[in-house]
């Protein structure tokens, strides 16, 4: 009987209850596309991060990247890369040589860090020939050619096919020079690739530096089912003379990044539910104010507070009940319409760029997610009406009644 | 034997300015199957004498014992265990659920009494024919005449057996015809079901069918008279 008044007191007052109702739906949408929408920067951020900064791991000369001196180096006779290339769980790699030195055009001259690929291992890596604003990804220049990013070709005021220069120190420390060619220029959303990178053929870098074939790097991109750091740890017991480091050893700031963003996600969380416990307990309190008569009568015929406070509680949850799979639909409507279509946020894109995140965002949404966001409505509708059930059992019948 | 016994029972409001005594040593003994009204002009102590005997309010000082126990020993949850058990409220204007229907209304209380449903249903039948609602059973308070929500009401007063009833003004919102149906129909039950009904009010129409007539003045009994 008591679910059944609660079930028609709720339609006492329809508006009320609808404004309620839209609260508790317009919440949960808020919350669930939240979740979305910043694991769509998460996933976004990091898969970008993994893909055109670290790869899953990379494997250097355990000295390498303490100062990048040339001569720690991978000997082409260590078998590690074959051993990577026969490894199921890798999808793609790249062995590269590594050096930081000076790049010059006839009007100016910067710092930048060169690295020596072999073109079809990083475009297998990740396309990063889909990057190419201008020219190619070494193809059509025979001799020395070098790919730069615009930002860098803006700072030293070259075009494609425009003459750099690089400067480095070879083995043996001694300043050695090439001429290259620019045969492509590289565009995206990464400063490394815009500003501070350049990309040579490994035989051209080699030569300079003096290195045969030997090369400093190995990047390794692995399939999407394999734990990079499980795989690194087996490939650390095999190459205990290499430095092995997975993806959150090679940018810590990433496991950082995603552990904060999971606590901006809660405190945001928090403000919302905190916003619908307000909403709630405004209603419910009206709806027991308006009440006062009634309640006194049911407490004076012998309900006793217990279901009273029950009742209340139960008006409430039945308001979560309705709300829910509202706003449950509604945010796995918007979440699947934008997951299929994107966020297009390229009036942001400068920005957006800054750090390393595509104009387009997808937004996702794990299960799990739908479930912690309906606990946590429930637990707001409950922690809502305590309030005001808990005023209403402390009414006392006689004052009560004699309420006009 | 008395179903209440009220003993030199004294109210006293502190609240104002001027203490207001509403009821002023106070004896008052009623029995089993008593039709009795409790009559005197606006502010004599009627509904704080009720309200005291139902156990929704409590004396200043004085003792009201009801099948002979003093309720002033009851705790929060044992009054309404009692209220619930032993008195039945017809209050003036009506005070029926207004979400359920005039059986929900009745089954009500004796849901709360945790009634078997079977029993539950004959009860709400019977009493509800009795007080000439069959017809409206599935009915809203707000689809019914006041006339009629009274008769649901002393049928929900009824419905869990009580020691006594109390009416506060119970014909104080109904028409003549409806005031003289109801008081017929209070009359029936308590001879029926030896219902004991006791009546605050000022209607002449309901002293009249009274067969006992208590007067209260500024909180004292000044006349118990039989009729």
């Amino acid at each position: 009987m008591i679910t059944a008044i609660s079930w028609r007191n709720i339609w006492r007052s329809k508006g009320r209850s609808l404004v309620v109702i839209g609260a508790i739906a317009v919440g949960i949408w808020a919350l669930i596309f939240l979740v979305g929408f910043m694991n769509a920067w998460l996933v976004t951020y990091v898969k970008n991060q993994i893909k055109y900064e670290s790869a899953h791991l990379q494997v250097h000369h355990p000295r390498f990247k303490k100062d990048y001196e040339v001569i720690y180096t991978i000997k082409s006779n260590n078998k590690v890369l074959a051993d990577l290339i026969k490894k199921e769980e890798v999808r793609a790699l790249a062995h590269r040589s590594i050096s930081n030195g000076m790049i010059a055009s006839p009007r100016k001259a910067g710092g930048v860090q060169i690295k020596g690929i072999v073109p079809d291992e990083e475009i297998a890596l990740n396309r990063i020939d889909s990057f190419i604003s201008e020219g190619s990804y070494f193809q059509n220049v025979k001799r020395n050619p070098i790919v730069i990013g615009y930002k860098l070709a803006e700072k030293l005021k070259v075009k494609l096919r425009s003459k750099v220069v690089l400067t480095l120190q070879d083995k043996d420390g001694q300043i050695v020079s090439g001429a290259f060619r620019i045969c492509g220029i590289l565009k995206s959303s990464f400063p490394s690739i815009n500003e501070l990178n350049v990309q040579v053929r490994q035989n051209d870098l080699n030569r300079l530096l003096g290195i045969g074939n030997d090369y400093h790097e190995i990047a390794v991109l692995l399939k999407s089912n394999v734990d990079a750091t499980l795989f690194s740890e087996g490939l650390r017991i095999e190459h205990s003379e290499l430095m092995i480091e997975d993806w959150k050893q090679l940018a810590p700031e990433m496991e950082y990044f995603l552990e904060s963003s999971a606590g901006f996600i809660w405190v945001l969380q928090i403000i919302i539910m905190i916003s619908l416990i307000f909403g709630i307990i405004n209603t419910m309190l009206m709806s027991v104010l308006e009440r006062f008569k009634e309640l006194g009568m049911l407490m004076a015929v012998g309900m006793e507070k217990s279901r009273i406070f029950r009742m209340i509680m139960t008006e409430t949850l039945f308001l979560a009940i309705i709300g829910s799979p509202i706003g449950l639909l509604l945010a796995w409507l918007t979440i699947a319409w934008f997951g299929s279509h994107g966020m297009d946020l390229s009036n942001y894109s400068q920005g957006l760029e800054m750090y390393g995140y595509d104009n387009v965002l997808y937004p996702v949404v794990p299960p799990g997610s739908y479930f912690q966001v309906i606990a946590g409505v429930f637990l707001t509708a409950i922690l809502g009406a305590i309030y005001p059930a808990i005023k209403a059992i402390r009414l006392k019948p006689i004052e009560a009644l004699h309420k006009i | 034997m008395n179903v209440i016994e009220a003993i030199n029972l004294t109210k006293t409001y502190t609240e104002t300015s001027v203490p207001v005594h509403a009821l002023n040593a106070v004896d008052l003994q009623i029995k089993k199957g008593e039709f009795t009204a409790v009559v005197g002009p606006s502010g004599s102590g009627k509904t704080t004498l009720l309200n005291i005997i139902g156990g929704l309010d409590n004396p200043t000082s004085g003792t009201v014992i009801i099948n002979g126990t003093d309720i002033s020993t009851y705790s929060d949850s044992q009054m309404v265990n009692f209220r619930l058990n032993n008195i039945g409220f017809v209050f003036q204007s009506y005070n029926l659920i207004p979400v359920l229907t005039a059986k929900e209304n009745v089954e009500f209380i004796m849901l709360l009494q945790k009634e078997e449903k079977m029993k539950m249903e004959n009860r709400t039948f019977q009493l509800l024919e009795r007080v000439g609602l069959h017809d409206q059973v599935n009915k809203r308070p707000n689809q019914l005449s006041g006339g009629q929500q009274q008769r649901v009401a002393v049928a929900r007063a009824l419905a869990s057996r009580p020691s006594f009833i109390l009416a506060d003004e119970p014909t104080a919102n109904l028409d003549t015809a409806s005031t003289e149906n109801l008081l017929d129909l209070m009359a029936e039950m308590n001879s029926e079901e030896e219902a004991t009904f006791i009546f605050a009010t000022h209607d002449q129409r309901v002293i009249n069918k009274a067969r006992r007539v208590i007067t209260l003045e500024d909180g004292k009994i000044v006349s118990d008279r039989a009729q």
